[in-house]
């Protein structure tokens, strides 16, 4: 929550995808062109990884391997965390855009819009 | 607890069993030794306890003992004092718990046990997967009565590693020598009668049930058996030989006779009368013998041809000889092969001829028959011949049908006797390695046997001699080597400490990485070898092996290469996972980019705004999106890379920068790990000193200079947006001005006064140095000097003492013992030597801080065998697949076309991306966990706890 206050003109308000219309007479179901907000996917999975890494370690069943299940638990939390959080966070703010082929922009903006 | 790497060289203090020169002066510790080990078994616990307090009272005159034994308290090494032991002992305690004891054991020794047994360990220590159990050194008092029971015994549980005590005495003169020879005999004999077995095509039956190893009066028992069967065996095979030769003579015999040369050679022989009389005859006279004589018989064929040319040679042509090859082979006698056989016939005119045809034919080991001339004799012989060789064969199969009962007998006795025998041999191996107690009463052995162990041991002990009316008894002793390492693994947990254990067993209670590897070493691997599609393949491979492991043919298979993967298969089913979530992170299966979520760029909204229209479209091949036109970033992609990106001519720029900045991140919070976790080892070795003058500042370098460097990295994700990307500072630029303490006008700061902070840790950084350099050193010279300077005139007493005690009656082998204890002697009178402790901690400074620098950039391989994995997948997907996608439009070419170019794809996947990549990524992974984050903490310098166990002989 307080990245947002860091990024302004991000919140979901200022996201509102102007509308376009030829799409529509394909008949390709449309996904719901949402806007990505950054709390909820840091909310959900700070949640879920901690959830792994602190809450797990409380359900180990007693055990000669209880500490290294434990360890595994943690660790597992950590470097997944990590790791998903190191790409979200690249994504963040990017500098430049994806450069596309014609082709492609013609396609994707039919598929994808 | 210190010594190995402050007081010793490693090396020394590795090796242990140095020979140390002033064992047999034996310094006070040892003389004390000495006298309580010759002292009768029974009253030795007793004995111990005032070396105990010898060392107890030697601590105020050697501060730097009293350091090392001060904490240690609660530690077995040094091992204070001996009460633990006695209470083990005498106590009953331990008793009542010893069966539970030793079944919680017998259940972590089967292996199979990953969750639900009890533990057993004792409380306050850690979980044995964190370092290595508590190992005591234990004397074991075997009364000669009960020795063999109870060593058999502990061979059947492999509780207790036995130091040799008799290393000095060589092999022959040992106590048991005898009966090993005698064993070793034994084992001959089976040798013979396994290859007895062999040769008649027979298989042994492996053993069956539990094979205790049998009391020694049965050793004569079984000799005797043994070597009866084996005599018969051998009479019956010399007999079958025998008969089997005489048959092979008679079948030859018959061959010869039965050949038909007759005719032939007279037609032969009448011929070349009449044409070489003439010539043949000396001008002197006809030869007054004319008689036509034959030779006739049997030889090899690869020898016919010679002999056949010697025999012309040497006779000048006066003989006739006709070779004939069998029509079917016979059978060797000794072999039982088949062979072929040239027969022969010679006829020639004059004595001395034949007799020189006779010592050819002997020469070459030719089967020489009597060959009668007349036709109707010959076969007269022939047909007795037949006769005879009938009898023969009935006789040989008589004699085979014994030798298969024999055989039977043996295929019963030789598997169990085998095992027995093995172990009765390393039984009395193990008693070899004893010392024999002054009063012959007493076996004493020394062994090495984990701290959870001992009541198991007791148990075993007291089980085994009471049956004989004796009582052998355990006691733990002080010690002063470093006790082995024992790490108890599951089949889980085996090939992650294997990974560990390949680069170096751990040292006596040191941090063990492994229980952090189980899940550092396959995430590292998978941001590598990051691909839904290979990972799943691997998932689903390793989870075929552990779903079938418990098949017998699975775990029979004897393949190299599959018992490899085999016995790694957890480790690759936690490296397939690891793989399939930093797929998910790259967005990458087989190449290809999932959507799951909706793409965080609008290509609409670009579009929109920009005014693209088709017309447009079709003049621009190139076209980039601006994230600062307003709704074309709609805001990060909430897992994983954004699936635009793989669609984008510019993805790599984006990868690059992406797993670059997550290598040098991952890389640093490794490291930082691997320093954090040698605070373990400086608190449990109570070397409290070192966690301020070696953690501390190895801490505040790391991450003052590197921490620093991965804020910076972060920080300019958080802050420097789309808005402002023209001006973007360069963070490496940054990076190096920080070095050196400049600024470049065209790079605009981060954050203000961002020159300061960089100088301040620069500084920082630069003060660890010499703390780090110096500290130590400093450290330890301070509290040995009061030592030193006490120590010359204690010290010759102490010389004297020894001198003094050594008791004349000591036990055999106590002076190698001493020997081999040697390396804590080492330790105790280890004059600081100020320049070698100052060299080995410059080489640590040096090592570490230019290791900071190299390990960093060596954590860039993540980044490098990620993009090229990425790239070789997509290469391979580019140049197979989409191009067999793109070939057939109707349905039936596709098809057609399809089933090769995606068997050629599969098999590619699986042959370069999985396996070859896979082996490199696997590597590399390796090379981070041994190099990049073991030095930071693990010296591995130990030696493992190999128990006296029956294991391997039960298999």
């Amino acid at each position: 929550m307080w990245m947002l206050s860091a990024l302004p003109g991000r919140g979901p308000a200022h996201l509102q995808r102007p509308l376009l219309g030829p799409a529509s007479h394909l008949g390709i179901l449309r996904p719901a062109m949402t806007a990505h907000s950054f709390a909820l996917p840091v909310i959900i999975f700070t949640t879920f990884w901690g959830l792994i890494g602190i809450a797990g370690p409380w359900f180990v069943p007693k055990g000669p391997n209880r500490g290294v299940i434990i360890t595994m638990l943690v660790a597992t939390a950590v470097c997944c965390y990590l790791f998903w959080l190191i790409a979200i966070l690249a994504q963040l703010n990017p500098l430049f855009g994806p450069q596309l082929k014609n082709e492609t922009i013609w396609y994707v903006r039919f598929l994808w819009e | 607890m210190a010594w190995p790497c402050v007081l010793l060289p490693v090396k020394q203090a590795r090796s242990g069993a140095a020979i140390h020169p002033r064992a047999s002066a034996g310094p006070l510790p040892g003389g004390q030794e000495q006298e309580g080990v010759s002292s009768p078994g029974l009253s030795a616990p007793l004995r111990t306890r005032p070396r105990g307090h010898s060392l107890g009272s030697a601590s105020p005159r050697l501060p730097g003992l009293r350091w090392r034994l001060g904490p240690g308290a609660g530690r077995p090494w040094p091992l204070p004092v001996a009460p633990p032991a006695r209470k083990g002992v005498s106590g009953a305690g331990p008793r009542a718990g010893g069966n539970a004891a030793l079944s919680a054991a017998r259940r972590a020794r089967s292996g199979a046990a990953s969750s639900g047994a009890a533990a057993r360990s004792p409380p306050g220590t850690m979980g044995s997967m964190f370092r290595s159990e508590e190992v005591a050194l234990v004397q074991l008092f075997l009364p000669t009565a009960a020795a063999y029971t109870c060593v058999s015994r502990l061979g059947e549980l492999g509780l207790v590693e036995f130091r040799d005590l008799n290393a000095s005495v060589s092999a022959f003169q040992r106590r048991f020598v005898v009966d090993v020879r005698r064993c070793e005999e034994l084992e001959k004999t089976f040798t013979f009668l396994q290859e007895e077995v062999r040769r008649a095509g027979l298989v042994l039956p492996p053993p069956e049930g539990r094979l205790p190893a049998p009391p020694p009066r049965d050793l004569l028992r079984i000799q005797e058996e043994t070597e009866r069967l084996a005599q018969e065996l051998r009479d019956v095979r010399g007999n079958q030989q025998a008969l089997r030769a005489q048959l092979h003579q008679l079948q030859l015999h018959a061959a010869v006779l039965g050949q038909g040369h007759g005719p032939q050679l007279a037609a032969a022989h009448t011929d070349g009368t009449s044409e070489r009389m003439p010539l043949l005859q000396a001008p002197g006279g006809p030869h007054q013998d004319l008689r036509v004589n034959f030779v006739a018989g049997a030889v090899e064929p690869h020898k016919a041809p010679a002999l056949e040319r010697l025999l012309w040679r040497a006779c000048r042509g006066f003989l006739i000889a006709s070779f004939r090859e069998l029509e079917q082979p016979l059978e060797h006698p000794v072999t039982g092969e088949p062979a072929m056989w040239m027969t022969f016939l010679i006829s020639y005119w004059g004595e001395q001829i034949g007799q020189k045809i006779r010592k050819i034919t002997d020469c070459f080991h030719c089967h020489v028959f009597p060959f009668l001339e007349q036709e109707e004799a010959r076969r007269g012989a022939l047909r007795q011949l037949q006769q005879q060789s009938q009898e023969l064969q009935e006789v040989l199969g008589e004699t085979e049908r014994f030798l298969s009962q024999v055989l039977g007998r043996v295929l019963q006795l030789l598997p169990p006797g085998q095992v027995q025998v093995h172990k009765m041999k390393a039984v009395y191996l193990a008693l070899n390695q004893c010392s024999v107690s002054t009063t012959h009463k007493c076996l004493i052995a020394e062994a090495w046997c984990s701290v959870r162990d001992l009541p198991a041991l007791q148990e075993a002990l007291r089980d085994s001699s009471t049956e004989e009316g004796v009582s052998a008894v355990a006691h733990r002793i002080p010690c002063r080597d470093m006790p082995p390492t024992l790490i108890r693994t599951n089949r889980f947990t085996a090939s992650f400490q294997g990974i560990v254990d390949a680069y170096g067993v751990g040292r006596y209670q040191e941090v063990n990485p492994a229980p952090y590897t189980i899940i550092t070493f396959p995430f590292l691997f998978a941001v590598m070898f990051g691909d839904v599609g290979h990972g799943l393949l691997m998932f689903l491979f390793a989870l075929a092996m552990v779903l079938a492991e418990n098949q017998p043919a699975v775990k029979a298979a004897q393949n190299e290469i599959w018992q490899t993967f085999f016995r790694g298969r957890y480790l690759l089913l936690l490296m397939g996972l690891f793989s399939i979530y930093t797929g998910f992170i790259y967005n990458e299966c087989f190449s290809r980019a999932t959507s799951i979520f909706p793409s965080g760029w609008s290509v609409a909204a670009m579009a929109n705004q920009s005014g693209w229209s088709d017309a447009f479209l079709a003049q621009h091949a190139m076209l980039t999106l601006d994230p600062n036109v307003t709704g074309v970033f709609l805001g990060p992609y909430p897992f994983g890379i954004d699936p635009v990106w793989s669609l984008a001519a510019n993805h790599l720029s984006f990868l690059n920068s992406f797993k670059m900045k997550m290598s040098v991140i991952l890389g640093v919070v490794h490291m930082a790990f691997g320093v954090v976790l040698g605070i373990f080892n400086h608190v449990h070795f109570g070397q409290r000193h070192r966690l301020l003058l070696e953690t501390l500042p190895e801490l505040t370098f790391l991450l003052g200079l590197f921490g620093y460097l991965v804020f910076l990295v972060i920080y300019k994700w958080l802050c420097v947006s789309a808005a402002s990307a023209a001006s973007a500072p360069s963070i490496l630029i940054h990076f190096i001005n920080m070095f050196l303490f400049s600024h470049s006008p065209t790079n605009r700061p981060l954050y203000p006064r961002q020159e300061v902070v960089q100088a301040t840790l620069v500084v920082l950084a630069l003060a660890m140095v010499p703390i780090l350099l110096l500290g130590t050193p400093l450290y330890l010279l301070r509290r040995h000097r009061p030592h030193l300077r006490r120590r010359p005139a204690g010290r010759q007493e102490e010389d004297k003492a020894g001198l003094l005690d050594l008791p004349d009656a000591s036990v055999n082998g106590w002076s190698s013992d001493e020997e081999k204890a040697g390396g804590l002697d080492d330790e105790e009178e280890a004059e600081l030597v100020p320049s070698e402790v100052l060299m080995h901690q410059a080489i640590h400074t040096i090592e570490f801080c230019l290791g900071c620098v190299s390990n960093t950039a060596s954590y860039l391989r993540l980044w490098a065998l990620s993009l090229a994995h990425a790239q070789l997948s997509e290469v391979l997907w580019a140049m197979v697949m989409s191009i067999g996608l793109g070939l057939g439009r109707e349905v039936g070419v596709a098809a057609v076309v399809l089933v090769p170019i995606f068997a050629a794809f599969a098999v590619m996947t699986v042959a370069i991306l999985l396996v070859m990549e896979g082996l490199s990524a696997f590597l590399h992974a390796l090379r981070l966990h041994w190099v990049e984050f073991q030095n930071k903490f693990y010296s591995g310098t130990g030696y493992k706890l190999s128990p006296f166990t029956f294991a391997a002989t039960d298999d």
